[in-house]
């Protein structure tokens, strides 16, 4: 493989005289299950091969993917990419370019325990039959189950024009799954994701039975639930919902090309957003965490990135063309789902840092107030509005967890309320999930149970 | 490199289907999908990238003992690899279990006759063609307000085609294309930024108008400003289109699906023939819209496209099948099998789920309104419960209005409520219909929804 890109790395410097180019070459391997209460949809397994080739040309981008690693069809999609790149620069106001990196070599090979393309197909339906029937027969007000299952295998080559080669194997074992349940006139549901870069040992870890028992006893609890009050009140988040929280309502604003559109922190460097007790981290190296990786997909080094140090924006998110505009190190957060896209900023694993305080002690002073526990998706704005829906909550009566809440969300302005966070836990939790920003991304989100003075709920109808 | 002939990817999916057949599997059926796209991307202010992108492949599904694999790769130049994928499609059906409820892949049956799905000038565009849309669009957004940031955005062309080959004899063909221009925008003011505002055309032909998008992304942002917050109550609300696709999609779309329904994950189930939403209600999958977005000649397991009535005067007539959920019921599909590509097996999915418009227009929806909110996009809208239809999330952009006037931008307003209660309270539809992802429809009122503002 090295021999073949580097022949097309030479072509594009040394025929279209291009300032940059990069080449990289996947091949990925995936096994994919669908289960639809105890029937097995399809079982699915499938190749993708491909290469994506991006250059600079007069300060502008040009970018091409094809599905092969023929020579030939690279060396044309090369011109194809540089034929591009002079086609946008023909409006362009401020060239792209790219903060310094030092050319060098490496191999990076996943080390699994359970190696997931030497499970055999019997095993994985095995393995997802054991989380349909655990929830299935949790209860009778089950009503359904929805399971996927991936893993994904692979090897991505990645080269270009300053000396780096890196070849680095990609390992993601993920699976998701969804429980509905009925009683009278009431529906509910409840979602949960496994989700690994170590190996399939992540079963291991959490059987299928003890999942399955979590996802089934959430949907039968809300069927007694009340709908919440709207209006501004006390929380309580729990580490999955403090890390959707971190995630969306801020990360997203922190991620440094959304922080050149215009988001709120564009002018916050060096300030204070938050309450002394928040630290951010955005981290690409928690070992087997399903956002982790070696090298990001513009071959640099994926770092322990902080954001917020005691309530102070200390840092963003960058590729190396928004470090090289901030005059920052690039942290390692250029990811691409695979090589049909281009690398954009993404997040890897983001978490509030825990602190001192135990969960009685943030619970113990709230007169009334809610529990919010567990998520159902969350979206942010480049103004800082930002929604979570809640999937699991409680109200906090008098110091204590009493009634389920459910169809809860939270709303507000991201800064307005990391100023209100008043105390953080000393627990932590790390859940996977996937994140949408027009690519789909790996990540992990989490921090300890933290306590918000006030924040707006919207109730049900 | 050019697209693939109809000749060429029908022998490959006709030989990968034989292929499977000698090999002993009692069904085949095979999906190619083949995607040529230019984009021009704007990002922040400028135009400063292009892409091509090809991306083909073939997807086989294979039954063993009423038993489903299925296996799919993108590399087509080399018979071998496609003989191993039909294998591993067999390997996965072996490995899988019998389905009591599985009754074949669907019977052949004449194709639809569609309409407006393919425009040559749309393949015969250029990167620089691209290019100078683009800047049309981003120069009439820069010309309208001075506080307003062109974020991102850009346009897209791509030909797209399909096939399906299988072994009751459905072979079929058909190709199309799509273009697209999109401008994301935030207006800046005194340290104040607006939410993202969104604008965009997408068509099956090359009609599109890069400078509307362009002026009216920027007119959004800039009106977004000096927003406030509203207060708590019930009020009418009008929905507009990106709004109700949000509302919709995550919601009314999934509860019409058959196999929802069969799951018991639908609050439609039973309903049939009952009113379900207001007189003013009418509801068409329309999977042959002329230039629909979903318009197709086949379905994603080659069963005729179709016109379906799903709600007729707020009375629920139909739900929308694939052929396996169909079969369960003893019924015919609707021509409702999704396939996103060549990487996974069909599933149901509405095609183009057309709203039927109202007469008024859109100013006189606004002129009904004593005290309401006109709402462009929800956050959040994807939290919803999905078997429930309840909601809760926040109106972003959204505007005041007074008397029948817009009088301000609102912040931070959460919008509660449930689906299939907004679906019996709407009470006026505009004639503004528009094409937006698989929703066709206008601006809506809804009646007294619940607006949490503080």
């Amino acid at each position: 493989m090295k021999d073949t890109l580097t022949k097309i790395v030479n072509v594009a410097v040394q025929k279209f005289g291009v300032e940059y180019v990069e080449v990289r070459a996947q091949k990925l391997f995936k096994s994919m299950l669908t289960l639809k209460e105890e029937r097995i949809e399809a079982a699915k397994e499938g190749i993708e091969n491909g290469a994506a080739l991006r250059v600079l040309v007069n300060g502008a981008w040009g970018f091409a993917s094809v599905g092969s690693f023929d020579t030939e069809i690279l060396e044309n999609a090369v011109s194809d990419a540089c034929k591009m790149a002079k086609a946008a620069s023909l409006k362009l106001k401020n060239p792209i370019k790219l903060v310094e990196s030092k050319g060098f070599e490496d191999n990076v090979l996943a080390k699994p325990k359970k190696d997931p393309s030497k499970i055999s197909i019997e095993d994985k339906i095995g393995t997802t039959l054991t989380l349909a029937k655990t929830v299935l027969r949790y209860d009778n007000r089950i009503k359904g189950c929805t399971i996927d299952y991936l893993d994904l295998v692979g090897t991505n080559y990645f080269i270009n024009s300053e000396g780096t080669y890196i070849e680095q194997d990609k390992l993601y074992v993920w699976s998701r799954i969804l429980a509905t349940a009925k009683e009278n006139n009431v529906f509910t549901f409840s979602r949960e994701e496994v989700g690994s870069t170590a190996g399939y040992e992540v079963f291991d870890v959490e059987t299928p039975e003890v999942v399955g028992e979590r996802v089934a006893k959430r949907a039968v609890d809300q069927l007694k639930a009340k709908i919440p009050k709207g209006g501004t009140f006390p929380a309580v988040l729990g580490p999955n919902v403090v890390g959707v929280f971190v995630h969306e309502a801020f990360g997203h604003l922190a991620e440094a090309d959304l922080t050149l559109s215009g988001s709120i922190l564009m002018d916050k460097l060096g300030k204070k957003v938050a309450s002394d007790v928040v630290t951010i981290y955005d981290d690409g190296t928690v070992e087997g965490a399903f956002g982790s990786f070696k090298y990001d997909d513009e071959g640099i080094p994926a770092r322990k990135t902080l954001l917020v140090k005691n309530g102070v924006v200390v840092g963003l998110m960058h590729n190396r063309e928004t470090a090289q505009k901030f005059n920052a190190e690039p942290t390692g957060n250029a990811r691409a789902e695979d090589f049909r896209v281009e690398p954009i900023i993404r997040m890897r694993n983001t978490f509030m840092a825990p602190k001192d305080n135990s969960f009685e002690e943030l619970i113990e002073d709230l007169k009334f107030g809610y529990y919010f526990k567990s998520f159902r998706g969350g979206q942010a704005n480049l103004d800082g509005t930002f929604q979570v829906g809640i999937q699991e909550g409680y109200e906090i009566v008098k110091g204590e967890v009493s009634e389920p809440v459910r169809n809860a969300s939270i709303s507000g302005n991201t800064l307005e309320t990391l100023h209100k966070v008043d105390a953080v836990g000393k627990d932590f939790e790390l859940w996977p999930g996937r994140c949408g920003k027009g690519q789909t991304a790996f990540v992990c989100d989490g921090g300890p149970h933290i306590r918000v003075r006030e924040v707006l709920v919207g109730g049900g109808a | 490199m050019a697209a693939l002939k109809e000749e060429e990817i029908i022998s490959l999916a006709e030989d990968a289907a034989n292929f499977a057949l000698r090999k002993g599997v009692s069904e085949a059926e095979v999906f190619v999908y083949e995607g040529l796209t230019t984009t021009v991307a704007i990002e922040r202010g400028q135009i400063a990238k292009s892409s091509r992108i090809i991306d083909r492949g073939l997807g086989i599904r294979t039954v063993i003992n009423n038993a489903v694999g299925f296996s799919y790769t993108n590399i087509l130049e080399n018979k071998a690899a496609i003989e191993e994928t039909v294998l591993k499609s067999l390997k996965s059906a072996k490995a899988s279990k019998p389905d009591k409820d599985w009754q074949g892949f669907p019977p052949k049956k004449p194709f639809a006759h569609v309409k407006n799905t393919f425009d040559s000038s749309i393949c015969e565009l250029s990167s620089e063609d691209l290019v100078k849309t683009a800047s049309l669009m981003l120069e009439a957004a820069e010309k309208t307000d001075k506080r307003v940031f062109p974020v991102e955005g850009g346009i897209g062309a791509s030909y797209l085609s399909r096939a399906v080959v299988n072994s009751n004899g459905i072979v079929g063909f058909d190709y199309g294309t799509i273009v697209e221009c999109s401008l994301a925008t935030v207006a800046q003011e005194a340290g104040e930024v607006t939410p993202v505002c969104f604008e965009f055309n997408v068509e099956r032909l090359y009609k599109i108008d890069p400078e509307w998008v362009g002026m009216e992304a920027a007119r959004q942002a800039a009106s977004a400003l000096k927003a406030k917050r509203v207060e708590t109550k019930s009020m009418k609300v009008i929905f507009a289109h990106f709004a109700l696709q949000q509302l919709l999609h995550y919601t009314l779309m999934d509860a019409v699906k058959a196999d929802y329904v069969q799951r018991n994950q639908s609050a439609l189930q039973g309903k049939i023939g009952e009113k379900i939403a207001s007189e003013n209600i009418t509801v068409y999958d329309d999977g042959l819209l002329e230039g629909g977005l979903r318009t197709w000649k086949f379905d994603g397991e080659g069963v005729p496209q179709q016109k379906t009535l799903i709600i007729e005067k707020g009375v629920l007539r139909n739900f929308i099948y694939d052929n396996y959920a169909a079969k369960k019921e003893g019924k015919e599909s609707t021509g409702n099998a999704f396939r996103g590509g060549y990487l996974s097996t069909p599933n149901v999915e509405a095609t183009n789920f057309h709203l039927a418009p109202g007469k008024k227009s859109p100013e006189e929806l606004i002129g009904e309104i004593d005290d309401g909110l006109l709402v462009y996009s929800l956050q959040g809208a994807h939290s919803s419960n999905p078997a429930s239809g309840e909601f809760s999330v926040v109106a972003t952009p959204a505007w005041k209005i007074v008397n029948g006037k817009i009088t301000r931008a609102v912040k931070g307003a959460m919008l509660a409520g449930n689906v299939f209660d907004v679906i019996k309270k709407i009470s006026a539809l505009a004639n503004n219909e528009r094409k937006i992802g698989q929703l066709v429809a206008p601006w809506v009122i809804v009646e007294n929804v619940k607006v949490i503002g503080r």
